[in-house]
């Protein structure tokens, strides 16, 4: 997970929002760097259902230079079902940035562009598992002000647990408190 | 974001696909009446080839998960068909070449480093369906003992020695596998979570019977024994035992379905634990056989997945692993002894508090034990169960408890209606009470979950017990008594005490609500899901909760004192009825105390966990994205709901936690003056026996984790003494920042600490 052979980053990056154009120059990039760090690669499937539903909640950190990507995020925001009244709910899906380039705050970027989207979007909060084990990820996060609700128990593949983080971006309805739930089966399926 | 097994269980298996295959799919031929076939493929073609590449057509109905799970046809990772160029789709080992006595040990010690893996939660497919022998014995199904056999169609010539042991070994494992599998499915687990009961389709031998295998164990026990001189004696001893180990298995699984005699059903548990450290000692002379492993076998498996990689743990793991199994096999039958419903909870709460935490078959057989037809224990009916506790915590010597107003016929006896009224709160509150022991049963991560939807559940229990509690009022001609409570302090007009019933139904389903909540927030400890700088705040919520269960229990008892002298005094008092008040008033005794050096050493924590903000020893993240306040909503989520006790505004909670009005020493005096009333009141708990501290059959257990809980006091009280004396030779002028700047604080992780709930810092004078 740490950066081996840290390297400066090439000046400026550009942040740039992904748009359904631009997939056949940069999908192929993108499914690259998650899978980097994924013991199991997701289908095309899977970044189609979320690109091309909510590109506009995906930004890519590109090389000033050759526009190469460095750093990519993509996630989606719905109404969460089982919640009344519902919440509109983002979900951060996948977060990488290429490894020679992290350390430069590249993913907070990342991050709060698309916090800062989904915000603009109305949404009431912004939920993402990540790995116990994923020391960098959660510090990234709980450094904006995500809190770990709750933990879930041996959520990946390898056996690892997760936890899921929280951004509450405005206050819960009281009335609708009534669903304790914390519930998450439809948003990561397993 | 999760990943996820694609379409597990699919009939049928993948075909090798090449890519000849996908230019010329031949249509299939439709016939059929009442189906009018058409062609669509011209259409279809010429629609998609509109599309841009990446355009996604869609119903609603398409959701992530189908995303997840859909294939990439000739992606080797997800097409379990797709082979590398040269490779062969069959595993080509031959079952029938001769094998060694020391390469059946290495193929036995391998199969049980699969079988952990297996029980840790790990697919079949990726662990004991791996191996060719298992597969061939599998595959056809057998249908005799006979057919059960890797070599099929053997004419009349007598089995290999070798063969006959290494087939023995695999059918015990294999028939074990199927009564774990059953024991698990039976049971509440999370499926692939805990554990993944999906065969593939193959049967774990489930037609065979156990005892014509335990049969062929025993004749290849034999067998090893007269060849002894052939292959040597530790040799036919290392293969004997883990025969051995096998029919041990099968017959502590077979006893354990009588939930009865534990000291009888423990003997094969006790045969392994004995067996296991011998085969740890053997386990040199095996020879490893790779090549008998493959994950090629998959392919021929009733699943989507393409090959994963076996999972296999070492063999160190698998010992020590499979010495807790055993250990914890033998453990769990204690719970079988059934005492009193305190002591059971008890039981169930440390024996699921060990870390590492009992393996799912563990769970699983203890939840049979406790609600297997619903029969407690084997003999107890639910009944019996939550009198004996509601006798234990709120109804000690009751005519509302007594048996015989079930077989009053009279409708304006009293008794009739009690014991409808009775009848209609059990029908209530049992399952309720149930679950909180199943929950326990879960992993530590559900058990949390569990628990916040429970206290909905509890508060509206509570409700209506009340409601049943003011209807025996009546039928008791209960009077009234002046009980002022604590939290409530309005008195009234006429300056007495308020009267007040003893509503001791709901006054049970409070207590247990309160516990739920403090184990809600004593789990969130455990699993790391507070950041350094939540935990003044957490610390100050469990003490809130801790005295506010301190105080119930108080008002429990003093009505529980009440009527007990009524009883004196009317001279209705038995011997039996005074003895249950004595085991009553105990556990009050120990429940209030229990509460109290929890809210003391919660508060010293909340204290000193302030005073290390204050010194910015614990620094919370900028967090420009969140307040205070929000992240309080998030935080209480699971409370919110909860009319009692009422969650705290954010702002009391604030105040209470930073106590602003308070100088940073005082904070220390205090947090020193807690602490050691916690250490006071624990030295107490530790001295008491199993009888006094309702923890029959699991003392030991408890008493060591009060000595950690001991051992925390004595943490805090260092790190207080740190801080005070740093605090103490502040020059003039000096303040917070100074005495911050001459600290260094560390906020170690659960498992570092003597006590899963109680996160002490690490306070230490730089250097
Ligand atoms: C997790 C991950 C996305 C973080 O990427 P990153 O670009 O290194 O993250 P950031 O640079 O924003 O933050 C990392 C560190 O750099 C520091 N940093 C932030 N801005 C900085 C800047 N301008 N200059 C230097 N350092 C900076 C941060 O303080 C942070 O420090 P910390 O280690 O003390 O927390 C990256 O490690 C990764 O791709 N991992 C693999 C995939 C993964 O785990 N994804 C998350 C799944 S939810």
């Amino acid at each position: 997970m740490e950066t081996t052979g840290r390297a400066d980053l090439p000046g400026e990056l550009k942040y740039v929002q992904y748009e359904h154009s631009l997939e056949a120059q940069y999908l192929p990039a993108i499914r690259a760097l998650i899978s980097k760090d994924l013991s199991e690669p997701y289908s095309i499937y899977v970044y189609r259902y979320f690109l091309y539903q909510w590109g506009h909640l995906c930004y890519m950190a590109l090389d000033p230079v050759d526009s190469s990507l460095i750093g990519v995020i993509i996630c989606k925001l719905e109404p969460h079902a089982s919640h009344s009244p519902p919440t509109l709910r983002g979900y951060i899906a996948m977060l990488a940035v290429s490894s020679p380039y992290r350390g430069h705050g590249v993913a907070t970027a990342l991050v709060k562009m698309a916090i800062d989207a989904m915000a603009r979007r109305n949404a009431d909060e912004i939920v993402l598992e990540t790995e116990e084990t994923n020391v960098p990820a959660m510090r990234l996060y709980e450094r904006l002000g995500f809190l770990r609700s709750k933990k879930l128990h041996r959520y990946y593949l390898n056996g690892n647990s997760a936890y899921r983080l929280v951004l509450l971006l405005r206050p819960i309805d009281p009335d609708a408190a009534a669903d304790l739930s914390l519930d998450d089966i439809d948003l990561a399926p397993r | 974001m999760s990943q996820t097994n694609p379409s597990q269980d699919i009939i049928g298996q993948p075909s090798n696909r090449s890519s000849s295959d996908l230019d010329d799919p031949a249509p299939p031929m439709i016939s059929n009446d009442g189906v009018v076939a058409i062609d669509i493929t011209q259409k279809f073609l010429s629609a998609a080839a509109t599309l841009e590449p990446g355009d996604l057509i869609k119903d609603g109905y398409f959701t992530l998960f189908e995303a997840v799970g859909a294939l990439e046809i000739m992606d080797p990772k997800m097409d379990s068909g797709c082979l590398a160029p040269g490779e062969s789709l069959d595993e080509d080992y031959d079952v029938t070449r001769p094998l060694s006595p020391s390469e059946v040990l290495g193929i036995i010690d391998q199969l049980l480093c699969l079988e952990l893996a297996w029980n840790l939660g790990y697919p079949l497919s990726q662990t004991l369906l791996t191996n060719v022998y298992i597969e061939a014995m599998l595959m056809p199904s057998p249908v005799t003992i006979g057919e059960a056999d890797f070599i099929r169609n053997r004419k009349h010539e007598p089995r290999d020695p070798m063969f006959a042991v290494l087939r023995a070994y695999c059918l015990g494992l294999l028939k074990c596998c199927f009564y774990v599998n059953e024991r698990i499915k039976f049971e509440h687990y999370y499926e692939e979570e805990d554990f993944v009961t999906n065969t593939y389709h193959r049967s774990l031998l489930d037609d065979i019977d156990r005892e014509e295998i335990r049969e062929e164990i025993m004749a290849a026990r034999r067998l090893l024994h007269s060849l002894r001189q052939d292959i040597s004696g530790e040799m036919a001893d290392a293969l004997g035992f883990r025969l051995e180990l096998r029919a041990a298995f099968l017959r502590a699984i077979e006893l354990s379905d009588l939930r009865s005699n534990p000291e009888s059903l423990s003997l094969p548990w006790s045969q392994m634990k004995a067996v296991w450290d011998t085969i740890n000692k053997s386990r040199h002379l095996g020879t490893p056989v790779p090549e008998a492993f493959s994950t090629k076998i998959q392919r021929k498996l009733a699943s989507t997945m393409p090959p994963r990689p076996i999972v296999q743990p070492s063999f160190e793991e698998t010992y020590e692993q499979f010495k807790k199994l055993f250990a914890d096999g033998i453990d769990v039958l204690k719970v079988l002894n059934y005492v009193d419903s305190q002591s059971l909870l008890n039981f169930v709460l440390t024996f699921q508090a060990q870390k590492p935490q009992p393996l799912v078959y563990i769970r699983t057989l203890l939840q049979s034990f406790l609600f297997k037809d619903m029969i407690v224990l084997g003999h107890l009916s639910i009944r019996q169960v939550v009198d004996d506790d509601l006798a234990i915590v709120v109804l000690p010597a009751s005519r509302l408890l007594d048996p015989a107003n079930d077989i009053v016929e009279a409708i304006h006896d009293p008794r009739f209606a009690i014991a409808h009224q009775m009848e209609q709160f059990r029908l209530r509150a049992a399952q309720s009470y149930l679950d909180i022991f199943r929950a326990f049963c879960q992993n530590r991560c559900r058990v949390r979950r569990t628990l916040c939807h429970s206290i909905q559940d509890w508060e509206t229990v509570q409700v209506d017990a009340e409601e049943i509690d003011t209807l025996l009022q009546h039928q008791l001609e209960e009077k009234p008594m002046p009980y002022q409570t604590p939290l409530t302090s309005t008195p009234t007009s006429s300056g007495s005490e308020p009267l007040a019933y003893a509503l001791p139904l709901s006054s049970w389903a409070y207590l247990y609500k309160l516990r739920l909540m403090e184990w809600i927030v004593q789990l969130g400890f455990e699993l790391e899901t507070y950041q350094p700088d939540e935990l003044a705040g957490m610390y100050w919520y469990l003490s809130h909760l801790a005295k506010t269960r301190a105080q119930h229990v108080e008002r429990i008892k003093v009505f529980t004192v009440q009527c007990m002298n009524e009883q004196r005094t009317n001279s209705t008092l038995t011997a039996a009825g005074e003895a249950q008040f004595t085991r009553s008033l105990e556990y009050l005794r120990v429940t209030i105390l229990d509460a109290a050096v929890t809210w003391e050493l919660a508060d010293s924590l909340c204290c000193l966990y302030t005073v290390l903000q204050r010194l910015r020893l614990v620094v919370a993240p900028p967090r420009p994205y969140s307040t205070d306040e929000l992240r309080y909503d998030i935080r209480m989520k699971p409370f919110a709901a909860i009319g009692l006790p009422e969650l705290p505004s954010f702002d009391s909670f604030s105040r209470a936690t930073a106590q602003p009005e308070s100088a940073t020493a005082d904070l220390l005096e205090y947090a020193g003056r807690a602490v050691a009333g916690a250490r006071k009141g624990y030295e107490v708990l530790a001295k008491l026996n199993e009888g006094d501290a309702f923890t029959a059959h699991s003392h030991a257990r408890w008493l060591a984790g009060t000595k950690n809980c001991l051992k925390s006091v004595i943490a805090v009280n260092i790190a207080i003494s740190t801080v005070r004396k740093v605090m103490g030779g502040l020059g003039r002028g000096e303040g917070d920042a100074e005495a911050g700047a001459r600290l260094k604080t560390e906020v170690p992780r659960p498992d570092k600490c003597y006590h899963d709930w109680w996160i002490v810092p690490k306070v230490s004078e730089k250097k």
